[in-house]
């Protein structure tokens, strides 16, 4: 059964391949390095460039994959150093990897990112070996009916677990479903809020929204942020550069414990790397911050969200080659890759699509290797990308932005559209929204909408259909635990502690 | 508004010395042109490939030519752009197929109709075919057709397009056949082929009306039946032992073209010059096997011949869509 | 003034789920497989939306830094390069509207002028290079310049 795997490396190990692992590994950790260009924008602004390449379809997803995880390890260079985030993944990085650094260890930091990311990333990675196939069968069992209990559980984690403003949340997801509601209904062909316009036929594109969304506003972001305040100065001086095996040993279970719920919530549809960080770092606050030296530069603090954002990077890859559902901001991005090359990832994606499952899987080994062995000994040379002045980075984004969506649509039209959700994305961004559950609506809430009516298409309006078979229903389960937890966790735990005051006393 | 090529071969000195005298990037006029009125990596794709790949490897052409992808409004963005913007362009071809004569017939592409632009030929087509589990009662059209007939709304169809698209049409056209209103089918509309035959697979949906092409890796497998190939007569090769829907007593044709049109006001003599050069493309025995790696079927209509096959077959699109009660 | 950013934004909600309700009213379909039909999902999504926007009315969270003064003239200008690269992007052709773009911009974000100029021939070369001869990329020609000469 696990034949696809020999046949990646077959794939993975041809030079060409490893050479765009390696270059991906490369471009993706300085892309992430960069404050502000995370994977998601590295893959969008990349990834029409990769097609017109012509380049095959796994040599493709095996540069994109590289690039994915390697702007994961660039992500924690700008949080360490300067403090500040590359990308929603690696806000927790900053919490303890920034305290570290002024305290002049912002080498052995580095180092050990490099590890705890390597490390986590390696335990997700043969999550995914073991569990991908074995789930793609599962896939085959789900109809449209299983795919819109999907969908809702993926909208409950969602509301669950993301973001400080969960309103905004909430209203970002309803206007990225809103978005995707534009264009032809794919159920009666009717067309919807096209105005009349013949470009939004086909819905808004989703490259363009999301070179509109992340790429444009964050020019403008910049030019605020250069603005108010002068950029450079501020960085730290790298001290050491190797972190002690000592360090890493003292933080193996934060970042194995890490790895774990990483990979688990990767896994989930709906959240991605942010939502890892998070709850990896919170977990590992509640188990192991004795002294309460979280926040103040503790090494644990800092290996734990590490650790997770990549192993969730990689878990994110397994409901997407499975059920073509993504399970994050960027993997929803790949999808889009691989549509541009026809292949819909789905329950057959393992068997029809071999070569490009397996290499990919492949690759992720040996791309994370690679990561490692790049990391460890140039992060100081990685570090002076940050160095590059915004005068020129910015008129690069806005040349490789144009040149991608001109690329895919011969159509100056694409470009304006481009421009006005470049100009929404800003504002919301002002506004304090979170551009990922936006990005996630849409992918989602287009696949709830349809496969909720094709369910009650194939039924002939017996909603029944729904909760028919042990997956919709166990989903359903999953979905209304998810919702009321939240809720109960706090309250039962008042309840607990009330009860042992009063023992107390 | 062109678009530069053959720089590769100008040396990087002669761009930086070039850029502000000449422009730097210019195209050669005659550069050959085909936009594939979709997104990279589909049907309109491949047929823009299969003529720049062709021409090029027979030395038709002597210039690269060129793919551009204008995706938006199902090809409407692309037809009115020939037609408005470069109606006497001579070396610009934009691919299309059954699908763009469904839409037009639909009146889906605004206000221009199928005399707006002039059609060039067809290199290659696909058929439809009507698809069960392996496991399904029905072993052969008949079969199915009976049951259909006495009861319609326990056997759900699925395929990859919505109502009023080409992949609804098979459907459709099945229903008709059956003496059924398509309206009152079970259809399911899932995105795409792929997504379709996945349903059937998984048993959510009973019959799946798709292409022979894509079927061709499940056959090798055993896990579908073909009931019926939707061609004029059996096609070969690993299709041969399906009959087809017309020997079985039912006269149901659905095959997917895989063509060309060129802008309103070319010229005769430029019109005469690609039909011919399709003509001898597609007598290449070279041709025979480009188009067979894409999972095409041999078709060959050019010029006037095609002009009136792709005319009429839109006049047919209308009858029955008003039949049905898609138009308004 | 202070919370008065997510009471515009509620109203703009508002606003933008009253249009996309009625938009979903008149949408008209000869017929449709499904019971609920390409109406049914716009106008859920119009209420939910018109319900978080009240929320947002009446209990904004705090204002964010809004920009004011130069700089919303700066973001206008960046906008407004934007939107001139885009115009000029087809009809000027790729080398000389990126070489201007970049000068700009890179002006806007604070470079001095040589710099600029610099960066502005050499991004524009460079990057027409890099897409051209290493990505194989086609790209805008500059026609006009040829019929000048």
């Amino acid at each position: 059964m696990w034949d696809f795997l020999a046949q990646g490396f077959a794939v993975a190990l041809t030079p060409l391949n490893l050479g765009l692992a390696f270059l991906g590994a490369l471009i993706g950790t300085l892309f992430g390095a960069l404050p502000g260009i995370g994977p998601i924008n590295g893959i969008a602004i990349l990834m029409p460039l990769a097609y017109t390449m012509g380049l095959p379809a796994e040599s493709s997803l095996i540069l994109l994959a590289a690039i994915y995880t390697g702007s994961e390890y660039g992500g924690r260079m700008s949080s360490i150093l300067l403090n500040v985030p590359g990308d929603a993944g690696a806000v927790f990085t900053t919490l303890d990897g920034n305290p570290l650094a002024k305290q002049g260890l912002a080498g052995p930091a580095l180092g050990l990112s490099a590890v705890s990311s390597f490390i986590g990333a390696t335990l997700a990675i043969l999550g995914i070996t073991l569990f991908a196939p074995l789930l793609a069968r599962v896939a085959v069992m789900f109809g449209p009916a299983e795919f819109f209990a999907l969908m809702v559980f993926a909208f409950a984690s969602m509301s669950a677990m993301m973001g400080k403003d969960p309103l905004k949340t909430a209203i970002g997801a309803v206007l990225g479903v809103l978005v995707a509601t534009i264009g032809v209904d794919s159920g009666t062909g009717v067309l919807r809020f096209t105005f009349g316009i013949p470009e939004l036929y086909d819905g808004i594109d989703f490259i363009v929204l999301i070179i509109g969304l992340f790429a444009i506003s964050e020019i403008l972001l910049m030019l605020e942020h250069s603005h108010t305040s002068d950029d450079g100065g501020a960085m730290a001086p790298l001290g050491r550069v190797m972190v002690r095996l000592k360090e890493v040993l003292f933080c193996k279970w934060a970042i194995l414990r890490s790895g774990l719920i990483g990979f688990v919530i990767g896994v989930l549809p709906g959240t991605g790397a942010s939502v890892a960080g998070a709850v990896a770092y919170t977990t590992e606050k509640r188990l192991s911050d004795q002294k309460g030296t979280f926040g103040k530069g503790d090494m644990r603090g800092l290996s734990a969200p590490e650790s997770a954002n990549n192993a969730a990077a990689v878990g994110a890859f397994v409901p997407m080659l499975t059920l073509g559902i993504p399970g994050s901001g960027t993997t929803a991005v790949m999808l889009g890759a691989l549509m541009l090359y026809n292949i819909t990832p789905g329950p057959t994606m393992f068997t029809e699509h071999t070569a490009v499952a397996g290499g990919l899987i492949a690759s992720l080994y040996l791309g994370n290797l690679m990561l490692l062995l790049l990391n460890l000994p140039l992060a100081g040379l990685f570090a002076r990308v940050l160095t590059i002045p915004r005068w020129l980075l910015v008129p690069a984004i806005a040349i490789l932005a144009f040149v991608g969506v001109f690329q895919l649509h011969s159509n100056l039209y694409a470009i304006f559209l481009m421009l006005i959700v470049g100009v929404m994305g800003y504002l919301l961004r002002k506004l304090g929204f979170s551009l990922a559950p936006i990005i996630l609506g849409y992918v989602l809430g287009g696949l709830m909408e349809q496969n909720l009516r094709r369910a009650l298409a194939i039924s002939g309006g017996d909603s029944g259909i729904l909760w028919q078979s042990g997956i919709s229903i166990g989903l359903w389960i999953a979905a209304a635990m998810l919702i009321v937890l939240p809720w109960l966790l706090p309250w039962l735990w008042r309840k607990r502690n009330a009860a042992s005051c009063s023992l107390s006393k | 508004m062109n678009i530069n090529t053959g720089f590769r071969r100008w040396s990087a000195l002669a761009v930086i010395g070039g850029m502000f005298m000449t422009g730097g990037a210019q195209a050669q006029s005659g550069t050959p042109e085909c936009i594939a009125p979709a997104k990279p990596g589909g049907g309109y794709d491949l047929t823009c490939r299969l003529a720049a790949q062709g021409l090029q490897e027979t030395g038709l052409i002597d210039q690269q030519m060129m793919v551009r992808y204008m995706p938006g409004g199902i090809g409407a963005v692309a037809y009115n752009h020939v037609i408005g913007v470069r109606p006497d362009d001579a070396n610009l071809i934009v691919a299309a197929s059954t699908g763009a004569a469904v839409n037009l017939a639909l009146g889906k592409f605004g206000e221009y109709g199928v005399d707006d632009v002039r059609w060039l030929g067809a290199l290659g087509a696909d058929y439809g075919a009507i698809v069960v589990g392996a496991d399904a009662p029905w072993q052969n059209l008949d079969e199915l057709m009976q049951d259909l007939k006495s009861e319609p709304g326990e056997i759900v169809f699925g395929s990859g397009g919505t109502i009023g698209s080409q992949d609804w049409m098979k459907a459709a056209l099945t229903a008709k056949a059956a003496g059924i209103k398509p309206k009152s089918l079970r259809y399911v509309a899932f995105e795409g082929g792929g997504a379709a035959l996945a349903a059937l697979l998984g048993d959510h949906i009973d019959v799946f009306t798709g292409d022979l092409a894509e079927l061709k890796p499940r056959l090798a497998d055993g896990d579908v039946r073909v009931l019926a190939a939707l061609s004029e007569e059996r096609v070969g090769g690993p299709f041969a032992d399906i009959p087809t829907a017309k020997e079985q007593g039912y006269d149901v044709q659905w095959p997917i073209w895989r063509g060309y049109y060129v802008g309103p006001e070319v010229s005769d003599a430029d019109y005469q010059a690609w039909v011919d050069k399709l003509k001898k493309l597609a007598d290449s025995p070279k041709f025979a096997e480009l188009r067979a790696a894409r999972g095409l079927f041999p078709m060959a209509r050019f010029g006037d011949s095609f002009d009136d096959y792709v005319k009429e077959q839109v006049g047919e699109f209308k009858a029955l869509a008003d039949e049905v009660g898609l138009t308004q | 003034m202070n919370i008065a950013a997510d009471r515009i934004l509620g109203i703009v909600l508002l606003g933008l789920a009253a249009f996309v309700a009625a938009q979903a009213m008149q949408l008209h379909v000869p017929f449709s497989y499904d019971p609920l039909g390409p109406k049914a999902f716009p106008l859920g999504l119009s209420v939910l939306l018109a319900v978080f926007s009240l929320v947002l009315l009446f209990r904004p969270g705090t204002n964010g830094d809004w920009p004011r003064g130069v700089l919303v003239l700066k973001l206008l200008g960046v906008l407004l390069t934007l939107l001139v690269y885009a115009l000029v992007f087809t009809s000027l052709g790729y080398l000389p509207a990126t070489a201007l773009v970049v000068l700009v911009l890179s002006r806007l974000f604070g470079a001095p002028w040589a710099k600029a100029a610099i960066s502005g021939v050499l991004v524009a070369l460079g990057s027409y290079l890099l897409f051209t001869q290493a990505m194989g990329i086609l790209l805008p020609a500059s026609d006009w310049l040829t019929a000048l000469t």
